[in-house]
């Protein structure tokens, strides 16, 4: 009897979250875009950093001018470089169509040859002192680098990767954004099941029924972590097909990543019972979100950004989520901690939230 | 069989004492109205019976049995139509009722469905999203779901508060009908019309406390009739003068158009109005029962009329 009423209470509530989201279907397709929107969002960090316009006026054209170029060009940098005559390249460097323009003087090979200092000039458009740091930075890091084919250079580089494979920056950050797209979407779904019981004032009703809140929970959460599935497939499927980024287990991924919604919908639902207010959920998932996505790693693993912020991210559970989806995406290793300890803590944020979404639905306040 | 106990129930809200010491019985069978205008503390006592707001003294038992320790089998035999309806309104009304349906355990609901929208009179709209419905339509609704699982007492609260003529007079037409059938109801009004029309019994709660209770008919008693006559302003002081201190007057004031007496039950108001005529010119006069304001003001300030 107990048994049967639970799964009789599990399923209404499951028809009648469906039907719910039925009656809001426009809500359910705008959360599939949302997740698109985020994960675009996050890669368009690296894609604007990665193609500052750079014009190279080659003057010289001799052996090392070219050499130095074709090494640029293949290194690792942010710059796109582009080959505009002289005229040009000032125009569009003062329309703002270019950052900078690198000139190789036509006495370049032959100073190399020669063991002399040959200068290169650089003329940048500092309106932005950000991208001028970065000019500065690469530029010269991407020249000297290269430089060590040039006669007399006797240092060399022998590089020793920790890992089997590179990990291009948009690669490692539309992953990150897949955490963020399910702690939102997944989060803002969870939070207004429970919020909307105190909004609409259902839940002295519930009260006076004798089903378990439990099944009732449960069973709008399995629709609510449908759909953010939904969505977030609908942002895998554009990671895969659009940015190229190929998961190296399929499996993994699907299994991490509805690990992340099912615990991020909890986490939601308890949110939803400590605000009760459906309308206060959304700007407070954004307002929480975005500071603890910026700090967990997203953006490189959170051990890059000083002790301080590394243990601020352990505070946020997309901390756990980034090292979670990055090892199953790339098999990277983002945190410190172990992978099945990043797991073990979500499971135990997800369990914490839901006994106390439990708590608040059947003995907190009803108005 | 006592249904309904409350105890020197005790409810404070931050300073605010919303139930202030109140105890009462309700018989099975009966139909017991709590009377009392807004912020009296009847939902607060509604809430308290139904176990959602813990007191911080007294207990409420229903058919012998804490409400703060009810279990599933208390809870399958209270029907609560909540003041605020609480309607999913996105949905349709018979989603709504097979919701509450799992809920309660009902077996075979499809029937027990249709068999209360067919009460109500919404089996025609059973498939319209409740949005879409007057407020009557949902309070009706409403009513149909407190009564899905056929429970042997029924708590209202406020069942008519925001709906028109002709739904209140179909709301007091299935009360009636629970009442023949022999469930207990207990329901909240702010109208005395409502309660003297449906209830075998009164609360007139006022403050958290019991101002007085009895039939309708004995409340009745209590304040008396109100006669009001329309006469010229200055005759109207000097006829209050004349006709305010006979015994057969419990209470009078002069308002815009003359002078408004308070009367008791037994007396006849065309003895009063004949006394008035000799005095003076009367334009006019009307005999009514006293409303709702008229009632806590009698009741309040002593002037109930010997029983």
């Amino acid at each position: 009897m107990k048994l049967s009423h639970n799964l009789q209470v599990f399923r209404a509530a499951m028809k009648m979250e469906w039907a719910q989201l039925c009656a809001n279907r426009a809500f359910v397709i705008l959360s599939a875009l949302a997740a698109i929107s985020l994960i675009v969002m996050v890669s368009l960090f690296g894609l604007t950093g990665s193609y500052a316009p750079v014009a190279v006026i080659n003057q010289d054209h001799g052996p090392f001018s070219r050499r130095i170029l074709e090494a640029m060009d293949h290194a690792y940098h942010s710059f796109a470089l582009k080959f505009p005559p002289p005229e040009t390249a000032e125009a569009e460097l003062m329309s703002g169509r270019l950052v900078g323009i690198l000139t190789i003087p036509n006495d370049f090979t032959a100073k190399i040859e020669h063991g002399e200092t040959a200068n290169l000039d650089m003329r940048v458009d500092n309106l932005n002192v950000d991208l001028t740091n970065d000019v500065q930075r690469a530029l010269p890091a991407a020249i000297v680098a290269n430089g060590r084919n040039f006669p007399g250079v006797r240092v060399q580089m022998e590089e020793h990767d920790v890992w089997p494979h590179d990990t291009s920056y948009i690669s490692y950050l539309v992953v990150s954004g897949l955490a963020l797209d399910a702690m939102l979407i997944a989060g803002i779904l969870g939070a207004l099941i429970t919020a909307r019981e105190w909004e609409n004032q259902t839940l002295k009703m519930l009260r006076m029924t004798p089903a378990s809140f439990a099944a009732m929970l449960l069973g709008r959460l399995v629709v609510a972590a449908s759909a953010a599935a939904f969505a977030l497939m609908v942002a895998l499927l554009v990671i895969v097909q659009i940015y190229n980024v190929v998961p190296a287990s399929l499996s993994s991924v699907l299994l991490a990543l509805s690990l992340c919604v099912i615990i991020f919908v909890c986490l939601g639902a308890c949110l939803g019972v400590l605000l009760k207010r459906t309308l206060t959920v959304v700007p407070l998932m954004f307002g929480l979100v975005m500071p603890f996505y910026v700090a967990s790693g997203a953006l490189e693993p959170a051990r890059f950004d000083g002790e301080v912020i590394w243990r601020l991210a352990h505070l946020s559970p997309v901390y756990y989520a980034v090292g979670l989806l990055e090892w199953a995406f790339h098999g990277l290793h983002v945190t410190p901690e172990p992978i099945y300890m990043d797991l073990l803590i979500l499971l135990a944020l997800a369990l914490g939230s839901i006994l106390l979404a439990l708590n608040r639905l059947s003995r907190g306040r009803v108005r | 069989m006592r249904v309904i106990e409350v105890n020197d129930l005790v409810c404070t809200f931050g300073g605010n004492r919303a139930l202030d010491g109140l105890s009462f019985s309700v018989e099975a069978g009966s139909v017991i109205g709590v009377v009392g205008p807004n912020g009296a503390g009847k939902t607060t006592l509604i809430d308290s019976m139904c176990g959602l707001v813990r007191p911080q003294q007294g207990e409420v038992r229903i058919f012998g049995e804490d409400v703060l320790k009810a279990g599933a089998a208390l809870k399958s035999r209270l029907g609560v139509l909540p003041q605020e309806t609480a309607l999913y309104a996105e949905v349709t009304a018979i989603q709504n009722l097979r919701f509450a349906a799992a809920l309660f355990h009902i077996e075979n609901s499809q029937k027990r469905i249709a068999q209360v929208l067919e009460l109500v009179g919404l089996t025609e709209r059973a498939t319209d999203v409740v949005r879409t419905f007057s407020g009557g339509m949902q309070r009706r609704l409403a009513i149909a779901r407190a009564l899905l699982h056929n429970p042997p007492l029924l708590i209202l609260d406020e069942p008519t508060v925001g709906v028109d003529v002709e739904a209140r007079h179909l709301i007091w037409a299935h009360i009636r009908s629970l009442k023949a059938k022999g469930r207990t109801v207990i329901l909240t009004t702010n109208y005395l019309d409502e309660a003297e029309a449906l209830c075998d019994r009164m609360l007139i709660l006022r403050k958290g406390k019991i101002l007085s209770e009895g039939s309708p008919a004995e409340l009745a008693r209590r304040t008396g009739r109100c006669l009001e006559i329309t006469c010229a302003p200055d005759f109207s002081s000097r006829l209050r003068a004349s006709l305010g201190s006979s015994r057969a007057v419990l209470r009078s004031e002069i308002f815009d158009f003359g002078l408004r007496l308070y009367l008791a039950s037994e007396i006849n108001p065309e003895e009063i109005i004949h006394q008035a005529r000799s005095f003076g010119p009367i334009e006019g006069f009307r005999a009514r029962s006293p409303d709702l304001a008229e009632v806590f003001v009698s009741l309040s300030s002593g002037h109930e009329a010997q029983p």
